[in-house]
C-alpha cells in the first residue's frame, strides 16, 4: 500500500506514457532486486538523506542503493513478468534498514499530505520538512502487524506424553516406534520422540513433540483413551499438564471474602409516594432512552441517555433491572440513579431472558461457539456476574430456548426426542439424565407449580398425548390421549390453577381443522378435564390473569368475533357473551383481569376495544391509527398503545389511556421504537388484606379524588399562569416592534408616493366606488364533443 | 375580447359541462367596497376554485385583498375574486411550472416565476406582458418591493447554475431591456427556497434549503443577519401586515416566528408533517399552517395518515386550537385574506379553497 503512494515521478510518467502498462504497482506483486528501494522514491530518498545528515556517520550507503533503484525502477515496468513472491526481508541489500525506515517516513508524510517540491505538478511529493520528527512508534504504525509476529516458543506446549505404551525390549523397539508415528502422526507431523528405557526394556510411557501446540492438543483430544489392544488403552496428556496438576497446593485456601458494594435501594421506585409507575422509552430511532415516570398529566423524565442501548433494552421480571444490549455483551442498570450494576460480556449478543426470580440471565448470541467450549447461550448469575455454563445452540427460532420453572429452581430445554431438565444452582442435568421423549413437539412450565406439560405427536397407532409432569419426581400426574392431532398448543393461566391446550383436529370423515379446547383445572384432585369445541378458526387465545376467564377471537376477516367463556367452580365451561364484527387480532388482559384490550394491530389499522368483562360491557371503541403494540401498566390502571419505528415509519408515537379507554396523552416522540413498562414484584399482601382493602375501597377512593381535584385545580393554574406571562412577553415584543414601525411611516408613506396604506381602508377616500355586475350576459359556445 | 387571456376550454374538474365565457362590462376591479359585489353566501362553505391542472404552488392576495393570485405547476397563472372566487382571467405566456407569483402594493403589476427559466412581469389589469426576464434556471421566488419599484427573484441551483438573487429597478427601462440587473448576489451553499423583502425595502429575508435565515441588504447585497433555527428547508416565508415579524414554514415540520429586523426567534409551532406554508392572521394573534406529508410518500398511505388539515396556532401560547380540513394531498400555500375573516389554501391536489370563518372563530379566547 505504501508503495502506491511512493511511486516515483518518473515511473508514473512513464506509466502514463504507457497505457499498456499496468496502472497499479501497488497491486503488482514486489520485485526483487528493485525491492529495498523501490518504495523509496524520490521522496523517500530525500528523506533518507535528511535521516543520514541528521545521523551523521554513512552518508552515501542509503543513498546510493535508492539511487539505484529508481533508475531500476523507471526500466522496471513491464520489462520484466511479475517473479514469484517474496518477502521484503529477505532482499540482501546495504541500505535495506534505512531504506526500510524511509519507507516508514514517507509513507508518513504521504498520509499528512505534505506538499511536494520535487513532485512535479501533478505528483505530490511525499518528502518529510526538514524539521520533521518522527514521534510515531511502530507500535502505533503497524500495531495489528506486529501482534501476528512470531514469538520465541521454548516447545514445551508442544510435548505429549503418552502412556500404557507396551513395554518392549530393543528387537521390538523400532516396530513399537512405527506403530506409535502412525498412530500420533495423525494429529501433525512428531518433531521428536523419546522412549525412556530401563534394564533394556522400555518404560511403558511415551514423550512425543509435535511442530505446534495446536497438534499437541488435538493428539490429547483424540488420542486418549485409544486401545491399542486389550492391555494397553492410551493415556495421552500434555506435558505440562504434568506441571499444572503437580504445583496445586495440597491445602484448601479460603476464597477472600468480596467488599460488599452497597447499590442502593434497587426498589426504590416502589416506595414513591403517588405509587406511579415507570416506564422506559427508545425513540430516535435507537439513538436515545428515556426512563418517565407515568403521570396523568405529562410522563416526567428521569433518566435519558444516548446510545444507552445499541438494539433494544429489557426489564428483568420484578422491575429490579433494566438490560441494555451491546455489541460486547449486556448490562444492567438499576438503582436510582440508573447505575450499571452488572456487565456480562457477550459478543454479538442478541437475544436474552430471565430467570423468574432474576437470579440467572440466559443471552444468546450467534457469533461465538467453538466445539469444545459451548458460548452461544451463556447462562449468568446476575448477583456475582459469574458465567454458569454455557451450551451450544443451532438456532435461536424459539426463543427462549431454555424455559425456567417459576420458581427459578429448573430449567429446560427440549432437543430431538429428548427433554432436558437443568437444576439451579449446580446448572446440571437433574438427575443426571435427560428425559427421552420421542417425538417431543413441545413443553412449557406451569407458572403455579413445579409441573411440565409437554406434548407429543400420533405416531401410527399411539395417539398424540398430553403429559403434565411432576419436578423432581418426574412423576406423570395426567395424561390426556388425543386423536387425529394436528397441532397443539399449551396455555397456561397465570397462576397456573388451568392449562389451556389448544387442540387443531381433522376428525375422520371430515374436511379441515377443527379446534378444541382442552381445559385441565389443575386445582383439582386427578387434574380433570372439560372440551370446549371451537366451529371456526381461532384467531387468538387468553386467560384471564388471576381469573377463571378466557377469551377467544374467532373467525375469518372481516367476520371476526370475540367470545369470553368462564370455567365454572363445578368444572362446568360458561359462554358468557360473544360480540360479532369485531376488527381485533390479538388480545391484551389487564395484568389483574377484568378488564381486556382487544386490538387490532398493524394491518386493522389499530382499532381498539375495551372491554369490562365482569358484565361484558364494551366501555369504549376507539383507534390508534396503525398501532403496532398495546401494553398495560403492571397495575392495570393504565394501557399504553403505540406506533412503532420499528414496524411503521411515520407518527411514531405512544397513547396513554385510562383501563376505561379514555385517552389522556398523545406523546410524539421521534422515531419513536418501543416502550416497556418497569415490572413490578409480586405484592407482599395476603389475600385476606387484599380483600381488606377492596371492602375499604369507597374510603380511599375519597382521599383519591380529593388529591385528583387538587392536582387539576393546580394544573389549570399553572397553565394558565405560563399563557399570561408568555403573553406578556409577547405583548412587550409586539409593542416595541410596533413602535419602529411608527417610526418608519414617513418613509413608508414616501415610498409608496404619499398613499397611506397602514390600515385596509387607511387610503379609503381615494377609493372610487363602482358596482361592477357579474354574468351580464353568457353565451353559451358549443365546441363539439366534450371530452 | 377583453385583452388578458381567457379560457374557452372547460375547467379542470369540470368534465361534461358546457364550456362558457363570461363578459364583463367592466373591469376596474382594483375599486370596490364590500356591498357592491354579489353577496356571497358567508356560510362556511369553502369555495373552490378549480383553475389549474396541477398541483398548487403558490397563492397570494394583492394588498387591498379582492383579488387572489394562484400559481401551479402548470404554466397557467390565475388572478381570481377573492370574495366569490370568479375567475377575472390569466395570464398567459409561461411554458413551464410556475414556482412564484406577488403582486405590488397598488396592484398595477404582477411578477411571476417559473421553470422555464424566465421571471415575467405583466400589467395586472390588462394581462399584458409587460417584461421577460431569462434567467438560466428556475426562478424559485420573486417579489416587489415596499415601493413597487425594485423587483427581486432568485433562481435554483441547476444545470451547473449556482444559484443567485437578482435585482432590478423597474425606473430604470434599460436594465430590464438588456437583462442586466443591478444588483445579482451568488448564494454558494445552500439554494435559497423562499424569499420575501423586509420592511421598507431594504433588504430581503432568505430561507434556505438548509434551513438557515439569511438578511441581504437590497443595497450592497452583504449578508446582514444570518441565523439557523430550522433544521430543514424552509418552505415559506410571509410577513406579518405591518411586516414587522415574519413566520417561516420548513420541512422540520415546525413553523417559526421571527423579528423581521433583527431575526430574532419569537415562537415555535410544532406539528408532525412537513410545513409547507404559514400565514398570519391580520388582526388576531394567529398563525395558520399549511402542509402534510410529502406527495411522494402519501401514495402509500390513505388521506388520514397524510394530515393534510390547515392547522390554527396561537401566536403568543404556541397551542394550537383549530383545523380545516379538505384538501385531499398536502396543502402547498396559505394566505390570509387582508381583511382576516377569510384565509385560502393550494394543495398538491391541485384545488384552491376560499374558506370563510365562522362566527365562533372570531368569539374563540384562550383562558388566559
Amino acid at each position: 500500500m505504501q508503495d502506491a503512494e511512493n511511486v516515483a515521478a518518473p515511473e508514473a510518467a512513464e506509466q502514463l506514457a504507457e497505457p499498456g502498462q499496468p496502472q497499479h504497482p501497488a497491486a503488482e506483486p514486489p520485485r526483487p532486486g528493485e525491492e529495498p528501494s523501490r518504495p523509496a522514491g524520490p521522496g523517500a530518498l530525500e528523506a533518507a538523506v535528511g535521516e543520514d545528515a541528521e545521523a551523521g556517520p554513512e552518508p552515501d550507503v542509503p543513498a546510493e542503493p535508492a539511487a539505484d533503484g529508481e533508475e531500476k525502477a523507471t526500466l522496471g515496468p513491464g520489462s520484466s513478468p511479475p517473479p514469484p513472491e517474496e518477502p521484503p526481508a529477505s532482499a540482501p541489500s546495504v541500505g535495506e534498514a534505512s531504506a526500510e525506515q524511509a519507507r516508514d517516513e514517507s509513507a508518513e508524510a504521504g498520509s499528512e499530505g505534505a506538499g511536494g517540491e520535487d513532485g512535479g505538478a501533478d505528483e505530490p511529493s511525499f518528502s518529510d520538512p526538514e524539521d520533521f520528527v518522527d514521534d510515531v512508534s511502530e507500535e502505533e504504525l503497524l500495531g495489528d502487524i506486529l501482534k501476528d509476529r512470531p514469538q520465541e516458543a521454548d516447545g514445551i506446549d508442544s510435548v505429549i506424553v503418552v502412556d500404557n505404551v507396551p513395554q518392549v525390549g530393543p528387537d521390538r523397539l523400532e516396530k513399537l516406534k512405527n506403530v506409535i508415528h502412525k498412530i500420533f502422526s495423525k494429529f501433525g507431523k512428531i518433531t521428536n520422540d523419546f522412549y525412556p528405557e530401563e534394564d533394556g526394556k522400555t518404560k511403558g510411557y511415551t514423550f512425543l513433540e509435535y511442530a505446534s501446540p495446536a497438534h499437541a492438543l488435538d493428539a490429547v483430544k483424540n488420542a486418549d483413551g485409544y486401545k491399542l489392544d486389550k492391555q494397553h488403552t492410551f493415556r495421552v496428556n500434555l506435558f505440562t499438564d504434568f506441571d499444572k496438576y503437580m504445583t496445586i497446593s495440597d491445602e484448601w485456601d479460603i476464597p477472600e471474602k468480596q467488599p460488599f458494594k452497597d447499590l442502593g435501594n434497587l426498589r426504590y421506585w416502589l416506595e414513591e409516594a403517588e405509587c406511579r409507575d415507570q416506564y422506559s422509552v427508545i425513540f430516535e430511532s435507537g439513538d436515545r432512552t428515556s426512563i418517565f415516570w407515568n403521570d396523568v398529566k405529562d410522563p416526567v423524565s428521569i433518566e435519558e441517555r444516548a446510545r444507552w442501548t445499541e438494539t433494544y433494552v429489557r426489564w428483568s421480571p420484578k422491575g429490579t433491572y433494566l438490560a441494555t444490549f451491546h455489541q460486547r455483551g449486556i448490562a444492567l442498570w438499576g438503582g436510582e440513579k440508573f447505575k450499571q450494576i452488572q456487565r456480562f460480556s457477550h459478543q454479538g449478543v442478541q437475544l436474552i431472558d430471565f430467570s423468574p426470580c432474576e437470579r440467572y440471565l440466559v443471552t444468546f448470541s450467534p457469533l461465538v461457539d467453538t466445539q469444545d467450549d459451548p458460548q452461544a447461550i451463556i447462562i449468568w448469575d446476575t448477583l456475582t456476574g459469574q458465567k454458569k455454563r454455557g451450551f451450544h445452540c443451532e438456532s435461536s427460532a424459539h426463543w427462549p430456548i431454555f424455559k425456567w420453572s417459576h420458581d427459578g429452581k429448573f430449567f429446560a430445554r427440549m432437543t430431538l426426542d429428548t427433554l432436558s431438565i437443568y437444576e439451579t444452582p449446580s446448572m446440571g442435568l437433574l438427575d443426571k439424565k435427560s428425559l427421552k421423549i420421542s417425538g417431543i413437539k413441545d413443553f412449557s412450565w406451569s407458572p403455579g407449580g413445579n409441573i411440565i406439560a409437554f406434548w407429543v405427536p400420533e405416531d401410527k397407532d399411539i395417539p398424540a398425548r398430553v403429559t403434565l409432569m411432576q419436578l423432581p419426581t418426574r412423576q406423570e400426574i395426567r395424561v390426556r390421549n388425543l386423536f387425529n392431532v394436528v397441532d397443539c398448543k399449551l396455555h397456561w393461566q397465570k397462576n397456573g390453577d388451568y392449562l389451556c391446550v389448544k387442540v387443531d383436529r381433522t376428525p375422520k370423515g371430515t374436511q379441515g381443522v377443527v379446534t378444541n379446547f382442552e381445559i385441565f383445572r389443575m386445582r383439582e384432585k386427578q387434574v380433570p378435564v372439560d372440551v370446549v369445541e371451537m366451529k371456526e378458526t381461532i384467531i387468538a387465545f387468553a386467560w384471564e390473569p388471576n381469573g377463571s376467564k378466557f377469551a377467544v377471537l374467532h373467525g375469518e376477516a372481516p367476520r371476526i368475533s370475540v367470545s369470553f367463556y368462564h370455567v365454572k367452580s363445578n368444572g362446568k365451561i360458561e359462554l358468557i357473551k360473544m360480540f360479532d364484527k369485531q376488527q381485533a387480532n390479538t388480545i391484551f388482559w389487564s395484568p389483574q383481569g377484568q378488564f381486556v384490550v382487544l386490538a387490532g394491530l398493524r394491518s386493522m389499522n389499530g382499532a381498539l376495544a375495551f372491554v369490562d368483562t365482569s358484565d361484558c360491557t364494551v366501555m369504549n371503541i376507539a383507534e390508534h391509527y396503525m398501532a403496532s403494540d398495546v401494553e398495560w401498566d403492571p397495575t392495570g390502571r393504565y394501557v399504553v398503545t403505540s406506533v412503532s419505528w420499528w414496524s411503521h415509519k411515520v407518527d411514531n408515537a405512544y397513547w396513554l389511556w385510562t383501563f376505561q379507554g379514555r385517552l389522556l396523552q398523545k406523546n410524539n416522540k421521534d422515531r419513536f421504537c418501543q416502550l416497556l413498562w418497569r415490572p413490578r414484584p409480586p405484592t407482599p399482601l395476603s389475600q385476606d388484606q387484599l380483600k381488606q382493602i377492596k371492602k375499604d375501597l369507597k374510603k380511599y377512593s375519597k382521599i383519591f379524588e380529593q388529591k385528583d381535584r387538587l392536582s387539576q385545580s393546580k394544573a389549570s393554574k399553572e397553565l394558565v399562569e405560563r399563557r399570561r406571562t408568555m403573553m406578556e412577553d409577547f405583548r412587550k415584543y409586539r409593542k416595541m416592534a410596533q413602535e419602529l414601525y411608527m417610526e418608519q411611516k414617513n418613509e413608508r408613506l414616501e415610498l409608496r408616493g404619499g398613499v397611506d396604506t397602514d390600515e385596509l381602508d387607511s387610503n379609503v377616500e381615494d377609493w372610487e366606488e363602482e358596482t361592477i355586475e357579474f354574468f351580464v350576459t353568457e353565451e353559451i359556445i358549443p365546441l363539439g364533443n366534450p371530452e | 375580447m377583453p385583452p388578458w387571456q381567457r379560457r374557452s376550454r372547460p375547467l379542470p374538474g369540470a368534465k361534461g359541462r358546457r364550456p362558457t365565457i363570461r363578459k364583463w362590462r367592466q373591469s376596474p376591479f382594483r375599486s370596490y367596497s364590500h356591498c357592491c359585489f354579489p353577496r356571497v353566501d358567508a356560510g362556511m362553505k369553502p369555495i373552490l376554485l378549480q383553475g389549474h391542472e396541477r398541483s398548487i404552488t403558490q397563492i397570494k392576495y394583492n394588498r387591498e385583498g379582492d383579488l387572489l393570485f394562484t400559481v401551479a405547476k402548470d404554466p397557467i397563472v390565475n388572478v381570481w375574486y377573492s370574495v366569490n372566487g370568479e375567475r377575472l382571467g390569466t395570464y398567459m405566456g409561461h411554458t413551464g411550472a410556475v414556482w412564484c407569483v406577488d403582486a405590488d402594493w397598488d396592484t398595477k403589476h404582477v411578477l411571476t416565476g417559473s421553470a422555464d427559466n424566465s421571471c415575467r412581469l405583466w400589467d395586472c389589469e390588462t394581462g399584458k406582458q409587460l417584461a421577460l426576464l431569462k434567467t438560466n434556471s428556475a426562478v424559485r421566488t420573486c417579489g416587489f418591493d415596499f415601493g413597487g419599484n425594485i423587483i427581486m427573484f432568485s433562481t435554483d441551483k441547476q444545470m451547473g447554475y449556482q444559484c443567485f438573487v437578482s435585482f432590478f429597478d423597474l425606473r430604470d427601462p434599460s436594465q430590464i431591456d438588456n437583462n442586466e440587473p443591478y444588483m445579482k448576489i451568488p448564494c454558494n451553499d445552500s439554494k435559497i427556497t423562499s424569499a420575501v423583502w423586509g420592511p421598507l425595502g431594504e433588504c430581503i429575508i432568505a430561507g434556505h434549503e438548509g434551513g438557515e435565515l439569511n438578511q441581504y441588504s437590497a443595497k450592497s447585497g452583504e449578508v446582514l443577519v444570518n441565523v439557523k433555527e430550522h433544521s430543514r428547508q424552509i418552505n415559506d416565508i410571509q410577513l406579518s401586515r405591518d411586516m414587522t415579524m415574519f413566520v417561516t414554514a420548513s420541512k422540520d415540520n415546525t413553523a417559526k416566528l421571527f423579528d423581521s429586523t433583527t431575526l430574532e426567534h419569537q415562537k415555535t409551532f410544532r406539528t408532525e408533517r412537513p410545513v409547507n406554508s404559514a400565514a398570519l392572521s391580520p388582526n388576531y394573534d394567529h398563525v395558520v399552517l399549511g402542509g402534510g406529508q410529502e406527495a411522494m410518500d402519501v401514495t402509500t398511505t390513505s388521506t388520514r395518515i397524510g394530515k393534510f388539515e390547515a392547522r390554527f396556532f396561537h401566536l403568543a401560547f404556541e397551542e394550537e386550537f383549530g383545523r380545516v380540513k379538505g384538501h385531499f394531498g398536502p396543502i402547498n400555500s396559505v394566505a390570509f385574506h387582508p381583511d382576516g375573516k377569510s384565509y385560502s389554501s393550494g394543495g398538491e391536489d391541485g384545488y384552491v379553497r376560499i374558506h370563510y370563518f365562522d362566527p365562533q372563530y372570531f368569539e374563540f379566547e384562550f383562558e388566559a
